[in-house]
């Protein structure tokens, strides 16, 4: 990871986070996101863009069941996105301290 | 709405985001506009692109502006227009001072391809960039003493109010108006450097002394008499009493509009001069690029306000009277013969604007004037670069 410098998440961030590893490793999607974690899709985006930047998150297209339907972008945490979630759960204070290979989000 | 128009707003939306994202985004807009389709619901799916659209688009337009600046950081990697342009982009937003820094060499950059456009005296051009110096001097100096000494700013709000009543009795005339001071062959604007400045600094500190510099000002602008500033001081007490309804802003308050009501009441008889008053109209008659030039730096003088207060919530009085003093500015201009802040001539405004940046946060969510402490040089990193980058 070429990140550096680190900053406290964001409560949405956390949220997310949240959802994303309640999914045990299954695939989530935008909107689904979205309503579980509460945040706004405006918000949801840029995060999960970064999140994948980062190498927390993975994305992939998968095709739909059904014919006719448009594919799907789907999210799941790798590994070191599974660690960031476990130590960001939801809830806690932001503290200002910075810890070196956290996310900059 | 009918539903199939709904649909249509989502999806144009959808498309209009894909049509500004850059390459290596390009995969985002298109999961947006998928998973917008796959929303049973219309007024739902609709919701979501507009936001998604409101979300990403800063970006996108931001990835685009800062591609050239982010491809020469190189990182050992080709420049990919993802990743590294989001950094910078953030990193800028999470400092507001830095983005107010950015926000005012652009508005003068702006500012002179007016008066270039408009056949301005060259001199004219030369006293505001030589002011844009000035005022980012000052901000150097002077940011890291505000940071230091902000138990003095009670105290500095009364010596500024202090000069800007001594102006008011003993400053140069014209016209009915004494509003200048004459400096080394220049006729200065103390209110338009000091008032902005004062206020924002009233929003952070709140006491008897601080609000007694206040109402001097007040009463100061409804000597001079000048409108335009005793406006300023009057809608920025009025932002600031919606949040934070005490004693002592509520007391600045009735006195500011008292000074107002009193400006209103006198004729105010200056005459419009050329490439400082009135030119928020008159630019565009003299060509479209002129009038794009002063409009553009108008919005970038309230862009540090817009941003801190979606940003940085601890501090969000602090950029309300920031948004309040410079709109009011710039509707003062719009209004009447009122100088138009930094995109037009007169360096005073761009004084003004970089003390007043004195009073931002370092970083969002930060304590105002603590930031230094919690930003060393030690603490430089990738994020920094491409700041500096992204700001050259």
């Amino acid at each position: 990871m070429s990140m550096s410098r680190t900053r406290a998440l964001s409560p949405h961030a956390r949220m997310v986070l949240a959802v994303l590893l309640d999914a045990r490793g299954g695939w989530s999607h935008g909107y689904e996101l979205a309503r579980l974690a509460d945040v706004k899709s405006g918000t949801l985006y840029p995060l999960l863009i970064r999140l994948e930047a980062q190498g927390y998150l993975e994305a992939e297209w998968q095709q739909p069941a059904e014919g006719g339907r448009p594919p799907r972008h789907a999210y799941r945490l790798t590994a070191s996105g599974v660690q960031l979630a476990r130590s960001n759960p939801p809830g806690q204070t932001a503290t200002p301290a910075v810890r070196r290979g956290e996310a900059i989000i | 709405m009918s539903s199939g128009l709904r649909r249509g707003l989502a999806d144009l939306a959808c498309r209009a985001l894909q049509a500004t994202l850059p390459p290596s985004l390009q995969s985002w807009g298109r999961a947006v506009r998928y998973e917008t389709a796959g929303i049973p619901d219309d007024t739902k799916a609709l919701l979501f692109a507009l936001d998604s659209l409101c979300g990403l688009m800063p970006r996108a337009v931001a990835s685009h502006l800062l591609q050239p600046f982010a491809s020469l950081i190189g990182d050992g990697a080709p420049f990919s227009g993802g990743s590294i342009t989001m950094n910078v982009y953030d990193a800028t937003m999470r400092r507001p001072r830095a983005l107010g820094i950015a926000c005012m060499i652009g508005a003068v950059l702006l500012g002179l391809a007016y008066l270039a456009i408009a056949g301005a005296p060259t001199r004219y051009l030369v006293i505001n960039a030589g002011a844009l110096a000035v005022g980012l001097t000052m901000l150097a100096l002077l940011g890291r003493i505000a940071a230091a000494g902000r138990q003095w700013t009670s105290g500095a709000i009364t010596a500024m109010a202090g000069a800007l009543l001594a102006t008011a009795l003993l400053g140069a005339e014209a016209d009915g108006a004494t509003r200048w001071v004459k400096l080394g062959g220049f006729a200065i604007q103390p209110s338009l450097i000091l008032l902005p400045v004062m206020l924002i600094a009233f929003s952070q500190t709140r006491n008897a002394l601080a609000t007694a510099g206040i109402v001097t000002a007040a009463v100061a602008m409804a000597l001079q008499p000048d409108r335009a500033m005793a406006g300023m001081l009057a809608v920025s007490l009025a932002v600031l009493v919606t949040i934070h309804r005490d004693r002592h802003v509520i007391v600045a308050l009735a006195v500011g509009a008292i000074g107002f009501a009193a400006t209103l009441a006198r004729a105010d008889a200056l005459p419009a001069v050329p490439y400082v008053d009135q030119i928020l109209y008159s630019s565009f008659g003299v060509h479209a690029g002129a009038g794009m030039a002063v409009l553009g730096g108008s919005v970038l003088l309230l862009l540090p306000a817009i941003v801190g207060w979606r940003r940085d919530a601890e501090n969000r009085a602090v950029y309300a009277v920031f948004g309040a003093v410079w709109f009011t500015a710039i509707m003062a201009a719009a209004l009447g013969n009122y100088p138009t802040p930094i995109v037009g001539y007169g360096g005073s405004a761009i004084i003004g604007y970089a003390l007043s940046l004195t009073t931002l946060p370092r970083l969002a969510g930060g304590r105002v004037g603590a930031a230094f402490r919690t930003c060393g040089e030690t603490d430089r990193t990738q994020h920094d670069r491409h700041l500096l980058v992204g700001l050259a």
